[in-house]
């Protein structure tokens, strides 16, 4: 039973970038701003970022390391490590509710029942001595409020749900006799235990073999196809956003670069970036040419961020006003922005 | 076709006892030859063997079984200063260099380490250690700098600049770009490339990632379970792969298409643990040809023509 919200709902606050109101979106984040407090000083790890996520959408959140990605999903969750981060301005608005002013209770309540959460590293979120068995169970029960003998049952059908092969001994093991595979199962039918309406997935399949890789997406595409869970999947990895996302949310260095369609941003896409990341990837079905077209230098420190666009430093584009100040998402094509100043000469290029 | 080989392997072999007194085949009779020049690359998902192979070849391990020729010498048994000779010729790349490196150490002491331990007289190596930094494109000035100050790009450069220290010919790459950002990977697999073609290197290049591998092979050797199920020239490995499992790998890789519907291969489910290696054909638990024969019988390569080869009984069947 897919959640559609319904057409009369309108966007309270349309994006930054002019976009024109969609149905009530599921998440709302506008001005996300995350500051970290370190030895080194203060930095921004996430400026002012603004997006939406609508029931039962996919969407791709692809950047490399320090683009903030990840500061973002745990952020979302309020999740940030107390003594580093914290965030330091903007809204998350998630069914109504505005998840920076809620208190921890809950905040806690939120999380895990109605949004689920998958990381890379499923045993960092298992616990080794315990049984696969006894952690859903206890989920369950704290969660849900079932009873033993009802929690176990769930637990089993969960199991079965993603096709874990015979979830009954699978319930009887540790952590750690399963594959990576088997406990990132294990982990997706925690997450989706409870029925959330948003699944955030980060890096889900980046620690597996491309064989495994490969039955993990089928089922995370079978589970949002029945349960009808909007997903917000981070990654590295364009093949993978290709093959999942409906839309992509492409960062760099704390900001949202470029947002469009995942069609769209594959065909054509607008931020030097992103072109850039695409050209960049050696081909599978084809010959590259012998010298890969690589983006030059590498991201700045975010101790030493460099004035305007944050990447000028490396753009082929950048003209003197790119140094000036940090350009706004602007629309590129129906249903895709970027910022960049330079846009109309990137989308020529 | 195969250029003359600079490393002949024959049947090749290293088993290791595992807990619970089980044996574990990491690499159980592996034969391959490795042209001068060019680039071998061995894929497979983990605990294939790949990484342990690599290691043998350069004789960071010692096989039980089988030959390394190493430029026509026999090396698989070498040892002490015999070994010396022939290691300073082979080096080896991490996939995170930074883990391996001492923090206390300099650039310029990390990049001469391989030399001092080799003899090199301390001028000599200051010299060498001038030249490899702006060859693998870090500026001069970062010779008096830590590991800690690097992002992984560059301390993946210093990995590479040391490896290079003693001027090997053969070069074992294992996972050398797959720690590193999308935008970075690019530049390092580009310095791989220039290096090899001004230096005239010969490269085993150890990856689970088919682009990469697509751009820099020669040839390509696909390991299944401490075996090679089939290896051939680059472009019959990716325009007609005739093992059902590097089939299932090929197919495994997301496309950069979206307007292309997903092809979905067949769910394999996950690999038998080097462990219990199945009887007959190690693949059959996985793959949707297996017949009767292969459940019972190992299969031997296959030769196919132009040093294409696949171990699988029904390859003939199989359209190519």
């Amino acid at each position: 039973m897919a959640r559609e919200p319904s057409s009369r709902e309108r966007s309270a606050t349309d994006l930054p970038d002019g976009s024109a109101p969609g149905p009530v979106p599921l998440l709302s984040v506008r001005n996300l701003r995350v500051t970290f407090r370190t030895t080194r000083g203060h930095f921004d790890a996430l400026h002012d970022v603004s997006f939406d996520i609508a029931g039962g959408q996919v969407l791709g959140v692809v950047g490399e390391s320090g683009s903030g990605k990840s500061v973002m999903a745990l952020a979302l969750m309020r999740l940030l490590p107390d003594d580093a981060g914290r965030i330091s301005g903007g809204r998350i608005a998630f069914r109504g509710r505005d998840l920076t002013s809620i208190d921890e209770a809950a905040m806690r309540a939120v999380r895990g029942r109605e949004i689920g959460m998958i990381f890379q590293d499923p045993t960092t979120s298992l616990n080794p001595i315990l049984t696969v068995g006894h952690q859903m169970r206890e989920g369950l029960r704290l969660h849900l409020g079932l009873g033993r003998v009802a929690a176990g049952r769930r637990a089993e059908e969960l199991l079965g749900l993603v096709r874990i092969p015979s979830p009954r001994t699978a319930m009887g093991r540790y952590p750690h006799e399963l594959s990576g595979g088997m406990r990132q199962r294990v982990m997706i039918a925690m997450a989706i235990a409870c029925d959330p309406t948003l699944l955030i997935a980060d890096e889900p399949t980046t620690a597996l073999d491309v064989t495994t890789q490969a039955g993990i997406l089928d089922l995370l595409r079978d589970l949002r196809r029945q349960l009808g869970t909007a997903i917000m999947l981070i990654t590295h990895d364009l093949g993978v956003v290709a093959e999942f996302a409906d839309e992509v949310q492409v960062m760099y260095a704390g900001r949202i670069v470029e947002r469009a369609p995942v069609r769209r941003l594959f065909a054509h896409p607008a931020h030097p970036y992103t072109q850039g990341l695409l050209h960049s990837m050696p081909a599978l079905e084809e010959e590259d040419p012998p010298v890969l077209p690589a983006i030059p230098g590498m991201v700045a420190s975010p101790f030493a961020m460099p004035d305007g666009c944050p990447f000028h430093p490396r753009c082929a584009l950048a003209a003197d006003a790119c140094r000036d100040a940090v350009p706004p998402l602007r629309p590129a094509a129906p249903g895709q922005s970027a910022a960049c100043l330079r846009l109309e000469a990137a989308m020529a290029a | 076709m195969v250029a003359p080989p600079i490393l002949r392997v024959r049947d090749l072999s290293l088993h290791y006892a595992a807990a619970g007194g089980r044996k574990v085949r990491a690499v159980d009779g592996v034969s391959f030859e490795v042209g001068r020049g060019e680039t071998l690359a061995l894929v497979g998902e983990s605990g294939c063997g790949k990484t342990t192979t690599g290691r043998l070849l350069v004789r960071l391990a010692r096989p039980d079984a089988g030959s390394i020729a190493f430029d026509g010498a026999e090396i698989a048994a070498a040892e002490g200063e015999a070994l010396r000779g022939y290691r300073r010729r082979m080096q080896l790349v991490f996939q995170d260099p930074g883990s391996a490196f001492n923090p206390r150490m300099t650039v310029a002491a990390l990049v001469a380490e391989p030399m001092h331990l080799a003899g090199v007289p301390r001028a000599a190596r200051a010299a060498r250690v001038a030249e490899l930094l702006p060859m693998v494109g870090l500026p001069a000035e970062y010779a008096g700098r830590f590991p800690h100050e690097f992002s992984g790009g560059q301390r993946q450069r210093i990995g590479i600049a040391r490896a290079l220290a003693l001027r090997p010919d053969f070069v074992v790459l294992d996972e050398p770009v797959s720690a590193l950002d999308v935008s970075v990977q690019a530049q390092v697999v580009n310095l791989l490339v220039a290096l090899q073609q001004e230096f005239g290197l010969t490269y085993l290049f150890i990856s689970h990632d088919l682009r990469v591998v697509r751009h820099v092979a020669t040839r390509v050797a696909v390991m299944y379970l401490g075996r090679i199920v089939e290896i051939g020239d680059k472009a019959e490995i990716y325009r007609r792969p005739r093992h059902p499992y590097t089939r299932a790998l090929l197919a495994a890789v997301p496309s950069h298409r979206p307007d292309v519907p997903a092809r979905l291969p067949a769910d394999l489910g996950e690999v038998t643990s080097a462990d219990a290696v199945p009887p007959g054909c190690r693949f059959h638990p996985r793959c949707p040809h297996a017949a009767t024969l292969c459940r019972e019988v190992d299969p031997m390569p296959t030769a196919l023509g132009g040093g294409h080869e696949a171990a699988c009984h029904r390859v003939g069947e199989l359209a190519a």
